[in-house]
């Protein structure tokens, strides 16, 4: 029981939870205010993700005819527990470490790849052409950026496994303690390719322009999203938000994780993460066009799967060169 | 006020938009699409949205003179739209036929069709004549939502 409560807060509290869902909602409506005053406009106000998740919930919920009313339903409710489960498992250096017992760095990869699955079968179950488009679609981008996150993962493993034992570790908390210790990853010359590798996943982990060829709005009409209302696509929106700061929480953890403790620890977090969303994610997406999907898919599997790679080779080599 | 009545207020700041162009000239299109609602005059900032999809929208734009050819779609397509929603008809064309009316192709006034809440009459209409349709369909929904 005594491990239950904490376990308990954490998962409907902080960091996950409301704390979590708050936060994606706030990042989300920080992206689309500052992407509009970069475009010269006034913008929505800061809380308009929130706006639209209670008008989701007063709309009613249709489905197809011709749909699999079962998966239809499921994917979103899939999809959204995924993330409320990996929120979880990423810590706030500092604030938030998360319990031994819960899972690592790999159980995190699998469990980012659920809300990819979950639009999968969205689109697939939904009997519509164009969401059958965006499933073929989702499942190329999920091949080509899926490697390079694996990469990157091993990559920080080895290069902190080398330092602080003999095996490269997969723990979320010995990686952010070594970084407090030793410095940040983002500092370490080796890691370099694996930082901008990872700069190039997120944003098409997150499904923004110009990688959100699965949802193209103007091309297939939003996609695996195009047959959902009401409640239903406010799941989506929910998994989404979160997933946000899943990802970008990450990023810091596996990069940049501040070496305070307590109240400044989390103001410093919440700042980075701004920063990762406003330059990683709204930047972008103000600047570019979108790619088609073959442009997207070997552009991954050359550059970011590349970069991963020259990284995992170099802390291997040096994991071998300094070992006795 | 009670909680319900708060909640319905949030909503109320998210009404998205869908566009129906029912054989359109293009000209209200334009309006609505490059010069009311995005850039220049930004609806955003009421927090409106294009969608894509109809299944997502609160709000249908209606333009054009409903031409015989587009009346089944677009009957489809408005059904699909989930409630509570409000409809908006831009420019002339869908109160009288416009420039074409008396032809033999169209179906105007579009409301035998159509619940049609708001008229922005116009040819095209001025953007912030659009901009005070939108507006007063917002507070037409918040009374159905």
């Amino acid at each position: 029981m005594s491990n239950l409560l904490p376990l308990l807060i954490a998962a409907l509290l902080f960091p996950g939870g409301l704390f979590a869902l708050a936060f994606g909602l706030a990042l989300k409506g920080a992206d689309r205010r500052v992407a509009a005053r970069l475009q010269g406009r006034v913008g929505p106000p800061l809380a308009q993700p929130l706006f639209d998740l209670i008008k989701l919930g007063f709309k009613r919920m249709m489905a197809p005819d011709a749909a699999c009313e079962t998966v239809f339903f499921a994917a979103p409710l899939t999809g959204a527990a995924a993330m409320l489960l990996a929120i979880l498992l990423v810590p706030i250096s500092g604030v938030y470490a998360p319990a031994t017992l819960t899972g690592d760095l790999i159980v995190l990869i699998y469990l980012l790849a659920i809300p990819g699955v979950a639009l999968m079968l969205a689109g697939s179950s939904s009997s519509s052409p164009y969401g059958a488009i965006g499933f073929s679609r989702e499942m190329s981008m999920m091949i080509a950026y899926e490697g390079p996150i694996v990469l990157i993962a091993i990559a920080v493993g080895l290069r902190v496994g080398m330092a602080s034992g003999s095996s490269p570790t997969f723990s979320l908390v010995d990686i952010v303690a070594y970084q407090k210790s030793h410095g940040a990853l983002l500092f370490d010359p080796v890691m370099w390719p694996a930082v901008v590798a990872f700069a190039f996943f997120y944003p098409a982990n997150l499904g923004i322009v110009p990688f959100d060829i699965p949802e193209a709005e103007t091309e297939v009409l939003e996609g695996p999203l195009l047959e959902y209302s009401g409640p239903a696509l406010a799941l989506f929106k929910v998994m989404s938000a979160i997933k946000a700061v899943v990802v970008l929480g990450l990023g810091v953890a596996l990069f940049m994780p501040l070496p305070f403790t307590g109240l400044i620890a989390l103001v410093g977090w919440i700042v980075q993460m701004l920063a990762l969303m406003l330059i990683g994610v709204t930047a972008l997406r103000v600047g570019t066009g979108r790619m088609r999907i073959d442009q997207a898919f070997v552009f991954f599997l050359k550059w970011p799967l590349a970069l991963a790679a020259l990284s995992v080779v170099a802390a291997a080599y040096l994991t071998v060169g300094v070992a006795p | 006020m009670t909680v319900l009545d708060r909640l319905k207020d949030l909503a109320a700041r998210s009404p998205w938009i869908y566009r129906i162009n029912s054989g359109s000239c293009n000209g209200c299109d334009v309006e609505c699409a490059t010069t009311a609602l995005i850039p220049r005059y930004d609806v955003e900032r009421l927090g409106c949205q294009y969608c894509g999809s109809p299944r997502h929208a609160d709000i249908v734009l209606i333009t054009g003179p409903l031409t015989i050819h587009v009346l089944g779609p677009a009957q489809r397509v408005f059904a699909e739209i989930p409630d509570p929603k409000v409809t908006v008809a831009i420019g002339v064309c869908p109160i009288s036929g416009g420039i074409f009316r008396e032809s033999y192709s169209i179906c105007a006034p579009i409301d035998k069709y159509f619940p049609v809440d708001v008229n922005v009459p116009g040819c095209p209409p001025r953007p912030q004549a659009i901009l005070e349709g939108v507006a007063k369909a917002i507070a037409i929904w918040r009374e159905r939502l």
